[in-house]
């Protein structure tokens, strides 16, 4: 094995910072690994993975101490310009790397910049790589945000870099297209030879794809491990906030005692539950409880057409005879892929769009006849990206906003209860953009809880979250069915949406394919695969196990296991 | 109640964006858009700056049916010739009235009438030039005669970072709405409406900033690292760059032919 990355006592603290990001880390990264590294928000993986193309210590010039060796080249001694042709690097915000209106033109720019005077053949080659050679010619602006992504993918490989760093490849993207950016790092992996890493929050994909484990914990190397052993430190990982695939965790929960080698995939959980306890199949009574339609409805879609123009001038037909209705005390979940029209038909509720064609009808209005503003006192709608909500400059008076414009009497008590409610107390006096991701998110969703809606809209909530954050936010959703009367949300987190949901509505290519709750979607492989969505692994894994019904959480598979197990007294 | 749907259809930030993104990059099939960069310097360096010296009404008229052809075929969008009109109007229109309260009288409106056909002249040649490079194109033909890499980049890429920026902007500008209170009434002419629209048109801005400057930082940063700095400082990358930019013949064509027909409109002008 070779040794390509050799970090040697590196200590860095960004300048006008209080504290070192990274403290005495010393690791080796070898030559075709596919290295994942975790560990919390600010836990100093992202200020790791710019010490290795050189951005740190030439960009930002902090205090630095230590040796950063990569392919043999000293990073203090080289310019970034050289550590590029060994390091490519695709960022979280992905979209703002993208420098060029053509697709082709932007996987052509590093190349072109360096001088190579191949850089057409790099661009179209590194464009196959990801599959993109249908839409070079396209304008950025007409790619999805998957697309997007791959594109800043193929402009970091236009280099030919050896070494690939991608930060959170999957964080915005559907489940579908997520597997899809994962196969594509194999390819390179297994058959290009580049060494990959990413930061990665998701276990699952870790344990499917990755070879070893880097954990950070405030700026610290807590250790290195292959992916196996990492995955075995469940109570370690717990921890520091990062939650193993659920079929490890349902394992280490059945299993605390023996400390045998327990599964971190559907593939390995299969066979060790099975042998485990082959004898006896669980088989409860289903608790599956019929919606019931006879209650108040709160928005009334009935077939609802809704397009917009394109750049290039044509219309482009967003939903198509949408018909559904939200009933007080429902909990939707809005699933489907990328680009399905979720975010449209949000949109269409609160009145900020109107249909093309059809009605939307809001607590009995109809939006076309009123503007958004008076729909604001029965609907909120909860951006996906927390910054675009954020108006004022703290959180207390972002929070204030609406009562404040409608007057309300002692809307400051209002004010300080949901402060409380949603953790922001010691926060409130802050600029909200300046604050971490989970921080925004729970303003951004402070804000919605302060409006005092009937109905509250979340545009993914739970995306581009730590695990723990993402917990958080769950249980802060488990409290908001109290409060409002309904809930929907659109998302591609199927825990959430197995968790969570009352009400499940698939939409797909902009019809409603499917209304039903979470037996009728999960229990549908062909529903599933149709509108590009996947079943939790632990479903999955009950499903495998032939449980009746399924079972979504583990919380619920460790209790069903445990009463079956007591039962035949297998771990009394 | 329809007209005024379809109104503000055609001034919604979506269209807006979009009229943008065609006028920069739309028309790269036309005739004019085929012309290399320098071909179009040279043109405009005429077209752009003798109107001013020009005061004989008939050349100007025959600049302008010029521009008027041009503009045709160089495909621009509908909304930024009605804006320019209205421009050109709106000038024209204030300066008369302006004139006539001060005690001018109908003799001023043949001198107005001039300076709106100079202005005219001079506003179409723009857009017919500017629509007819795409901002990278400009980008390369600034690059070529010899403006700085940096400047010429920037260019490029504030263009590129526009729909970004209207898109920001709309989002910020609908979170106002959606948590804002209208006025109940619409007052005299709408014009509470009109002051609270422009009141969070201008708030918007404020969140804006920031939001931007953040995601300029990894711009920043994939530039250092995609070479775009080092670009700058070698000449060879330069040549690369620039290497597709031939002057053809149809260049020489079209310079010929602005040649012939402006000596063609003199001779009219000194016949008459």
């Amino acid at each position: 094995m070779i040794e390509q990355i050799k970090l040697d006592q590196v200590t860095f603290q960004y300048p006008g910072a209080e504290d070192p990001v990274l403290r005495d880390v010393s690791l080796t990264i070898e030559k075709g690994t596919f290295t994942a590294i975790i560990g919390g928000n600010g836990s100093g993986k992202s200020t790791l993975c710019k010490l290795l193309n050189g951005l740190i210590p030439h960009y930002y010039v902090g205090d630095f101490s230590g040796e950063v060796t990569v392919n043999g080249l000293v990073t203090t001694d080289e310019k970034v310009a050289k550590l590029s042709e060994h390091v490519g690097y695709v960022y979280q915000d992905f979209e703002n790397q993208l420098v060029s209106p053509h697709v082709l033109e932007d996987a052509c720019f590093a190349p072109l910049h360096f001088g190579y005077e191949d850089y057409r053949e790099r661009g179209e080659r590194a464009l196959s790589l990801v599959g993109l050679t249908d839409y070079a010619d396209e304008f950025i602006w007409q790619l999805s945000g998957g697309q997007k992504h791959l594109l800043a993918l193929a402009g970091a490989l236009a280099l030919d870099p050896d070494i690939l760093i991608i930060d959170e490849p999957v964080a915005q993207l559907d489940p579908q297209h997520a597997e899809e950016i994962y196969h594509i790092l194999k390819k390179l992996h297994e058959e290009y030879g580049k060494t990959i890493i990413v930061i990665e929050h998701h276990t699952e994909f870790i344990a499917s794809f990755c070879r070893e484990v880097i954990m950070l914990d405030q700026g610290k190397l807590i250790w290195q491990l292959p992916v196996v052993e990492a995955l075995q430190k469940v109570d370690e990982l717990m921890q520091h906030q990062i939650y193993p695939p659920q079929v490890t965790q349902a394992g280490f929960r059945l299993n605390q005692a023996e400390q045998a080698k327990l599964p971190v995939t559907l593939a390995q959980a299969i066979p060790y539950f099975n042998q485990q306890e082959a004898s006896f199949r669980l088989n409860l009574e289903t608790e599956m409880i019929p919606v019931e339609h006879e209650k108040k409805a709160i928005a009334q879609l009935e077939d609802v057409h809704f397009s917009y123009k394109t750049i290039t001038r044509s219309r482009n037909q967003v939903l198509k005879g949408i018909d559904l209705t939200v009933y007080e005390g429902d909990h939707i979940a809005l699933v489907g892929n990328n680009g399905a029209g979720k975010s449209s038909l949000m949109r269409l509720i609160t009145g900020l769009v109107k249909p093309g064609q059809g009605n939307v009808l809001v607590n009995g209005t109809n939006t076309k006849e009123v503007p958004p503003e008076t729909l604001a006192d029965f609907v909120t709608y909860v951006y996906q990206n927390p910054e675009q909500m954020f108006i004022d400059d703290s959180v207390r008076k972002d929070i204030s906003f609406f009562l404040k414009s409608r007057k309300v009497p002692n809307y400051e008590t209002i004010v300080d209860q949901v402060l409380e409610q949603f953790d922001l107390v010691d926060l409130q006096e802050r600029d909200s953009r300046l604050m971490s991701g989970g921080q925004q998110r729970r303003a951004s969703l402070a804000i919605g809880m302060a409006m005092n809606p009937k109905l509250m809209l979340l545009d993914e909530p739970t995306a581009n979250l730590d695990i723990a954050t993402r917990k958080h936010i769950s249980a802060l959703m488990t409290k908001l069915k109290e409060q409002v009367e309904a809930v929907v949300i659109a998302t591609h987190d199927m825990q959430l949406v197995a968790e969570w949901a009352n009400r499940i509505v698939v939409v797909h290519n902009g019809k409603v394919i499917h209304d039903g709750d979470r037996y009728s979607v999960f229990g549908n492989a062909a529903l599933l695969a149709r509108a590009g969505l996947k079943a939790p692994q632990i479903l999955e894994l009950s499903r495998a196990l032939g449980l009746n019904p399924p079972i979504f959480t583990v919380d619920a598979f460790v209790e069903a296991w445990n009463k079956e197990g007591s039962k035949h007294g297998v771990y009394a | 109640m329809e007209y005024t749907r379809k109104f503000t259809d055609k001034l919604s930030v979506e269209q807006m964006k979009i009229e943008l993104l065609n006028t920069a990059y739309g028309n790269g099939d036309t005739l004019l858009a085929k012309l290399d960069p320098r071909t179009l310097f040279i043109w405009y360096l005429f077209f752009g700056i003798t109107p001013w010296f020009i005061h004989q009404e008939p050349i100007l008229i025959g600049m302008f049916a010029f521009m008027v052809v041009l503009t045709y075929f160089a495909k621009v969008s509908p909304l930024i010739v009605f804006i320019l009109c209205m421009g050109l109007l709106g000038q024209g229109g204030y300066l008369l009235i302006v004139s006539l309260f001060f005690g001018g009288d109908a003799a001023v409106i043949l001198p107005l009438l001039t300076l709106t056909l100079k202005l005219s002249v001079i506003s179409l040649a723009s857009i017919v030039v500017f629509c007819s490079m795409t901002p990278e194109k400009l980008s390369d033909g600034l690059l070529k005669i010899g403006v700085p890499g940096q400047v010429s980049f920037s260019i490029a890429y504030g263009y590129r970072m526009l729909p970004t920026l209207l898109e920001e902007y709309h989002h910020v500008f609908l979170s106002f709405r959606l948590r804002g209170k209208a006025p109940s009434k619409r007052g005299f002419l709408y014009w509470r409406a009109i002051v609270y629209f422009c009141k969070i048109a201008i708030l918007s801005f404020y969140p804006l900033l920031l939001s931007m400057t953040k995601r300029a930082r990894t711009t920043v940063e994939a530039l250092e690292t995609k070479g775009s700095f080092y670009g700058f400082n070698h000449p060879q990358v330069k040549k690369l760059k620039l290497a597709h930019l031939k002057l053809r013949k149809r260049d020489v064509y079209f310079l010929t032919f602005s040649v012939v027909y402006m000596v063609a409109v003199c001779l009219v002008e000194i016949l008459l």
